[in-house]
């Protein structure tokens, strides 16, 4: 293990997240067994009371996760001098077996904990807890994947060895490789962007026909969830394939990870906030959908749904003008 | 209207020290009456108050204002109920010194960020009403008891709340500020404010304006006398 002041403020944090998290579940069990708003019974008010200090506590360590995925690709890609063969975070997510598994994890968790603080906040505007069940539900799929979370990255953190020769985007994301990179990397680019514009033109069609048609258009809002995530996956796609040549200039040059250097102008940044967080709200909109309309919130909860698509959408928009900025200021001449 | 439903409340619960501070509580406050709670210390009448007025939950039980559970509220919508419905006379006033009686008075309006100058304004009605207007700028420090019940009197109504809660607001009050308490309460019901108070002091339940007394023992209501209505 490399004692780095960012490995050990990863660890702290995933450590108090994991014992909240925990500590959590086992209430939200209780509250998705005994929950009954019209009781008064002392174990309803029991559980009323508590849920307050629950939320806030989450609400703390949830919105350390989404920083905490910021810092572990950062700190990766500052740590690739440490360690042979790496030039950025994919060499050093590489040395040892965790890494990449405690990249993937982190999105996920990442989306999970989004998509409850979302919920949590529409439910704060209840004066009954009127989404205190689902939320709760939530989170006991949510905890075991935070937990397991907190321990790949452990696993991944404690076996760095800095003796290990590692390979890098340039072995990896490479259209000959093997495995998901190279595959990846393997993509037609024309394909690639086309997939990218059409799919983004549908989610933009999308989130206009629902802002037009009639507010309790249940299916088509929970419909946003999945091209909201469709859309990432093709955005992902066209990032590694295509967008990511443009940026470095380079036909050949496919990594997703090299785009937050500072010597690209930290685009990534620009390109995976939105991309992120605009999925985020895209798949809260679509989860709050598949619940009944609270009776405290008859009007305020389609309004949230309504406001989380045309949030997602917003953000995707930004995404795309930064990738049209990115292929704009590009000297490299990929078709024609 | 102000509706109680088997109230129950408990203080420590499930440790050696437990304490029942209420036990089964039903009972319905209606609106523009002066009720008061007697009985002796470690009867449950603070901690009826507390629950009434949304500073405290109950440990199991409901109770309703207007027919509306109040007593599950998030603590966010706890706190503009307060606001906006409570106004509070604590036993020892709880004036906030270092600052000055006008401040105080204001103090509790502004969350809701009103505009200051004709909240000032407001402020200073109040104290004019309770005739106590020379004191507005000066530190609650140097006022004496009355003076400073008067005050919190004031900063119990900045917000025009339709319930005043007092707690012993005659505890630390001879009995001519007694009866001038006596006085302002009266005139706060013919605004048509709830009156709900606890008190050891004979002088304020045996006085003609309070509509009902409640004996609370042990957790329990004892006793209840509801007068006649008054003039």
């Amino acid at each position: 293990m490399i004692f780095h002041t960012p490995i050990l403020a990863m660890i702290l944090a995933s450590v108090i997240t994991s014992i909240i998290v925990l500590w959590s579940a086992f209430f939200a069990l209780k509250v998705v067994r005994h929950w009954d708003i019209t009781s008064g019974h002392a174990r309803q008010l029991t559980l009323e009371k508590r849920t307050y200090l629950v939320t806030t506590a989450l609400k703390f360590v949830l919105a350390l996760e989404l920083f905490s995925l910021i810092l572990f690709v950062t700190n990766a890609d500052q740590m690739a001098p440490m360690f042979t063969g790496a030039m950025c975070a994919v060499g050093v997510l590489n040395v040892n077996e965790y890494g990449m598994p405690a990249l993937l994890l982190k999105l996920a968790v990442f989306f999970g904990a989004s998509v409850w603080l979302i919920l949590n906040h529409a439910d704060e505007q209840g004066r009954d807890y009127p989404l205190a069940k689902h939320k709760y539900a939530l989170l006991t799929i949510l905890a075991p994947l935070v937990l397991i979370t907190s321990l790949i990255q452990f696993l991944y953190f404690y076996n760095l060895h800095a003796d290990v020769i590692t390979s890098c985007c340039s072995r990896l994301f490479v259209p000959e490789g093997k495995g998901l990179q190279a595959s990846l990397s393997a993509m037609d680019p024309m394909s690639a962007l086309y997939m990218l514009f059409i799919s983004f033109g549908l989610l933009v069609l999308l989130a206009f026909w629902l802002r037009g048609s009639k507010r309790n258009n249940r299916f088509g809002r929970a419909l946003f969830g999945p091209v909201a995530i469709g859309f990432f996956t093709v955005a992902i796609i066209a990032i590694t394939s295509v967008i990511s040549s443009y940026i470095y200039e380079q036909p050949h040059h496919h990594c997703p990870f090299d785009i937050l250097k500072w010597q690209y102008g930290y685009i990534g940044f620009a390109l995976y906030i939105p991309l992120f967080t605009g999925t985020a709200f895209g798949l809260a909109a679509g989860l709050m959908s598949l619940f009944p309309t609270p009776s405290s919130l008859l009007e305020a909860y389609p309004r949230m749904i309504a406001r989380n698509i045309t949030i997602s959408a917003v953000l995707m928009t930004i995404f795309m003008a930064f990738i049209l900025l990115a292929i704009g200021r590009s000297h490299l001449i990929l078709f024609g | 209207m102000i509706e109680l439903k088997k109230v129950f409340k408990q203080y420590h619960e499930g440790r050696i020290n437990e304490v029942r501070a209420l036990v089964n509580i039903n009972l319905t406050l209606k609106k523009d009456c002066i009720t008061v709670f007697k009985g002796p210390s470690g009867s449950g009448k603070t901690t009826l108050l507390t629950l009434i007025g949304g500073l405290s939950k109950p440990s199991s039980g409901r109770i309703l204002l207007d027919g509306e559970i109040i007593s599950n509220l998030p603590e966010k919508f706890l706190a503009a109920l307060r606001r906006e419905h409570f106004g509070f006379v604590f036993q020892r006033f709880n004036l906030i010194r270092g600052i000055s009686v006008l401040e105080n008075v204001m103090l509790p309006a502004y969350p809701m960020a009103p505009a200051h100058a004709p909240l000032r304004q407001k402020a200073k009605d109040l104290l004019e009403r309770l005739h106590i207007p020379e004191k507005a700028d000066m530190p609650v420090d140097v006022l004496s008891g009355g003076e400073a019940q008067r005050v919190a009197i004031a900063r119990a109504l900045i917000n025009d709340p339709d319930t005043i809660i007092a707690d012993e607001p005659t505890a630390n009050l001879d009995s001519r500020l007694a009866v001038q308490f006596l006085q302002i309460i009266e005139q706060l019901r013919k605004d048509g404010k709830t009156i709900i108070m606890t008190s050891h002091d004979p002088r304020i339940w045996q006085a003609r304006i309070v509509d009902r007394v409640i004996d609370m023992e042990d957790g329990h209501i004892v006793e209840e006398n509801e007068k006649v209505a008054n003039p």
